[in-house]
């Protein structure tokens, strides 16, 4: 482990930390360029249908949000996915890196 | 542009799977021939920032927003298109399973378009730009067409679908995704090259050089 590598490792997670409590409160609602786009190219009646349609999969934290704990849940959710992608990442690195 | 399952059939949501599946194991042999154990905390810090950084969505006008997909980022601090397939193939795992932001079916569309297509475009584009271009313009337009092009399939994606109709389907995704690559994409990563050359000019000093590591794609530049 280099450390000028680790020291880029905790600005990064520092950095990752920070957006995930600010997007909450910056990330804009409106509907992403997909969902934009449907909205604007698909029939009323066909939106409403795939709108309601359910996920295949449920998800434990829909929406990046915990149900009840309002904008600390969002927050809490979008840390936490960012924590578990670094604790995936990083396990992943290590064990499928070059063996030297 | 994460695609929900509602919005492809899932034969055809297979299909866009079965031909995910060799990049995704590409990406895998890539970490295990090319990625030294030194390099996996960088790996680490940018597959955390790509998964914060998607959740601050930016307005673009239109009742629109968009938000960074970090595919070109990735390739080009590792030179290589398959580590942006790696790191958006395990942000996509956890953004599907745990929030539900993109289906799980549609998953390998999502990293088909946001993985592959827009690391590959990106980071060719990149390596073509840097020839007569400095390093932030050419991660500029190689992240902004990245972003581009993979929305452009991701409109094919929705006609053969049967979701969009073809001619609206590309007009909106690509109006959208054009605004969305200038800003969402295309300066963000351009900001972090440039600060990556600042503060680690090393990191971005494998590419171009002699004599230092170089991966196997790079054969084709």
């Amino acid at each position: 482990m280099n450390a000028n590598n680790m020291k880029f490792l905790y600005a990064g997670i520092m950095i990752a930390l920070v957006i995930s409590v600010l997007a909450p409160f910056l990330a804009s609602s409106d509907p992403d360029g997909l969902e934009s786009a449907a909205g604007g190219v698909i029939d009323e009646a066909r939106m409403a249908e795939l709108e309601e349609s359910e996920p295949v999969v449920g998800s434990p934290m829909p929406d990046y949000a915990i149900e009840g704990l309002g904008k600390g849940g969002e927050v809490a959710a979008i840390a936490l996915g960012t924590l578990a992608v670094l604790g995936i990442s990083f396990g992943f690195g290590k064990a499928f890196n070059k063996k030297a | 542009m994460h695609i929900p399952d509602a919005f492809i059939p899932l034969n055809q949501a297979i299909v866009y799977w079965v031909i995910a599946l060799p990049f995704i194991l590409m990406s895998m042999k890539w970490a295990k021939n090319e990625l030294d154990e030194m390099k996996v905390p960088i790996l680490a810090a940018l597959a955390a920032g790509i998964f914060a950084i998607q959740a601050m969505n930016i307005p673009i006008g239109m009742g629109t927003s968009g938000h960074m997909v970090g595919a070109t980022l990735v390739a080009i601090v590792f030179a290589s298109p398959w580590a942006g397939v790696l790191v958006l193939t395990l942000v996509l795992l956890v953004q599907g399973f745990a929030f539900g932001d993109g289906g799980i079916t549609t998953m390998g569309a999502n990293i088909l378009n946001m993985g592959v297509i827009s690391g590959f475009v990106g980071y060719y584009t990149y390596a073509a730009l840097r020839k007569s271009l400095s390093a932030n313009i050419a991660a500029f337009g190689g992240a902004w067409l990245g972003l581009f092009m993979s929305a452009i399939v991701c409109a094919v994606q929705m006609t053969v679908a049967g979701t969009f109709p073809l001619k609206e389907g590309l007009i909106a995704m690509g109006t959208f995704h054009l605004i969305i690559g200038f800003i969402g994409e295309g300066l963000i990563t351009a900001i972090v090259i440039s600060a990556i050359a600042r503060s680690r000019p090393d990191l971005l000093e494998n590419k171009f050089g002699a004599g230092s590591e170089r991966t196997d794609t790079e054969a084709f530049v």
